[in-house]
């Protein structure tokens, strides 16, 4: 048995897909559990975040 | 009595808040402090003003009765469907002392019942309601004119200040004091006071739960400082059955309650020519706090008949038309609207993703943020909007909604991955303990793997090493 220190993400399947196209730059996910889990290293959480919003900011149209 | 007329208004309220943030407060407090309060007539008034609907109605059926009921004989009346509601309504009675839990027989606190007889009926002591001063022959009294502009603006310092961060016009130190204690606003690396986000959600509310919510504060404050809170509450009682516009005596207040003129004239709810002068006048803002009038000024100019009745108008284009000229307004608006143009009496913006995400970080918390936004426009709607069904239109309230799921695509929590158990049996058993704990955000019985909160870990590394060592 073992236990791994790590953040577990919960989110839709779409955001997942996205992490996942992250994780092949630079890799960060330490297990794929299922459709809406997954389990990231603990100090990699904000960068993640930080790219994700990039990355989603990208797919919305703005008035400004 | 005014307080039976508004029962229907009320009941309506009622629903959304199910009772007043004093109740809880008073509900707190030893049965000791509440029948020194229910001495006072215009206390029992007050509180009785307080009261829901159905409490009420137990009250007035209680009142005129001089011997006790049987509990069964008041149940009767009640019909099956509606029995948990009553119960609940008598449990809100007895918490507050007013009505003593019994299961034989139901009769009032007699100390509540002498003193809520006497506010009706008059006679008894007087002073509860307040000395009226006599005529100054120098000055004549305020004009409620007067009083109303001088309450909005003391009020609107507050909340400007609130707004603004800091750089508006610096309302007392004790109004800074207050904010500061209530976690409103905090001061950060000991800078200047910095709006929280407690803050921004107390600046949506409307003004009566504002107030209160500043008064609570007060009142919590009350014992470090000294002051005897029987007195504090009954002189705000006292206050709030008050007559707009008379002029009071402060000769027969005790030494507690003299204290507490400063605090109040700085909150803009009693009014006095001088600090020294030996008489006082309570503005709208004092007259109102036990009643559902609005409690600020609904007449006058432009922008004060805003205040009353609403001024937004919003279009199924998030477009925003606000009809006002108040600085306080535009600045809470800012919160969460992208403002274009602004002109004498108007200005335009619009709810945009943009503005509706700057306010989330900027502390309007996440889990209610379109809650707090629709209710404020809601409550500040223009009459024109009033005949439209829904008030707001339905596709700017469901983007706001979707605007702020956006923000929370993503939930994060930080804990352990245990996986590879040698054997099901070992996983079930680790889990099932894990379980107990109430630690368990994920599992997965195929992969045999689940995933602990950070807390529980030491635990669950305790519970598996003794299981090591034991089967060593």
């Amino acid at each position: 048995m073992k236990a791994i220190r790590g953040v577990v993400l919960t989110c839709d399947p779409a955001v997942k897909q996205i992490l996942l196209t992250m994780n092949e730059k630079l890799s960060f996910i330490i297990e794929d559990l299922d459709e809406h889990h997954l389990v990231i290293k603990a100090d990699e959480e904000w960068r993640v975040r930080r790219e994700l919003e990039a990355e989603l900011e990208k797919n919305t149209y703005s008035l400004e | 009595m005014p307080s039976v007329q508004q029962a229907s208004t009320d009941s309506a309220t009622a629903s959304e808040a199910p009772s007043h943030l004093l109740l809880a407060f008073l509900q707190s407090q030893s049965q000791n402090t509440l029948t020194r309060l229910y001495q006072r007539p215009s206390s029992c008034l007050s509180i009785f003003r307080l009261l829901g609907p159905l409490e009420r109605q137990i009250v007035m059926n209680l009142l005129w009765l001089e011997s006790s009921i049987p509990a069964s004989t008041m149940a009767t009346w009640v019909p099956h469907e509606v029995r948990k509601t009553y119960e609940n309504s008598l449990s809100i009675l007895s918490r507050l002392h007013i009505l003593p839990q019994s299961a034989v027989k139901l009769a009032l606190n007699p100390t509540f019942k002498t003193s809520l007889r006497h506010a009706i009926i008059g006679g008894g002591s007087s002073g509860s309601f307040g000395v009226p001063a006599t005529r100054d022959e120098k000055h004549s009294s305020p004009s409620i004119e007067v009083l109303d502009a001088y309450a909005l603006e003391r009020w609107e310092t507050i909340l400007h200040y609130m707004v603004s961060s800091g750089i508006a016009t610096r309302p007392s130190q004790g109004v800074l004091f207050l904010l500061q204690r209530s976690g409103l606003m905090a001061s950060i690396h000991g800078g200047s006071l910095q709006i929280t986000s407690l803050g921004f959600q107390f600046l949506l509310h409307s003004p009566h739960a504002q107030l209160w919510e500043l008064l609570l504060q007060y009142l919590h404050m009350v014992e470090e400082r000294q002051m005897d809170l029987v007195e504090v509450l009954s002189f705000l009682f006292m206050l709030s059955t008050m007559e707009l516009g008379r002029e009071y005596s402060v000769e027969h207040l005790s030494p507690t309650q003299t204290a507490m003129l400063e605090d109040l004239r700085d909150y803009g709810i009693i009014w006095q020519r001088r600090a020294t002068s030996k008489r006082f006048c309570p503005t709208r803002l004092a007259t109102t706090l036990t009643s559902s009038s609005p409690p600020l000024p609904a007449a006058g100019g432009v922008s004060a008949s805003a205040h009353g009745q609403g001024f937004i108008i919003l279009e199924t284009n998030y477009r925003l038309y606000a009809y006002t000229d108040n600085p306080l307004q535009i600045a809470v608006l800012n919160l969460f609207v992208t403002l274009k143009s602004r002109y004498p009496n108007l200005v335009v913006g619009a709810i945009t993703r943009e503005s509706v995400k700057k306010a989330l970080t900027n502390g309007i918390t996440a889990d209610q943020a379109s809650r707090q936004i629709i209710s404020y426009l809601t409550t500040h709607a223009h009459p024109q909007m009033r005949k439209n069904k829904p008030l707001l239109p339905v596709t700017v309230q469901d983007q706001i909604r979707l605007w702020e799921l956006e923000k929370n695509r993503m939930k994060s929590q930080e804990g352990y991955l245990y996986t590879a158990f040698a054997s099901q049996a070992d996983y079930e058993y680790v889990l099932n303990y894990a379980k107990q704990l109430g630690v368990v955000l994920w599992e997965s019985s195929g992969r045999r793997c689940f995933f602990g909160t950070l807390e529980g870990h030491p635990n669950i590394r305790g519970f598996i090493e003794r299981r090591t060592a034991g089967n060593a």
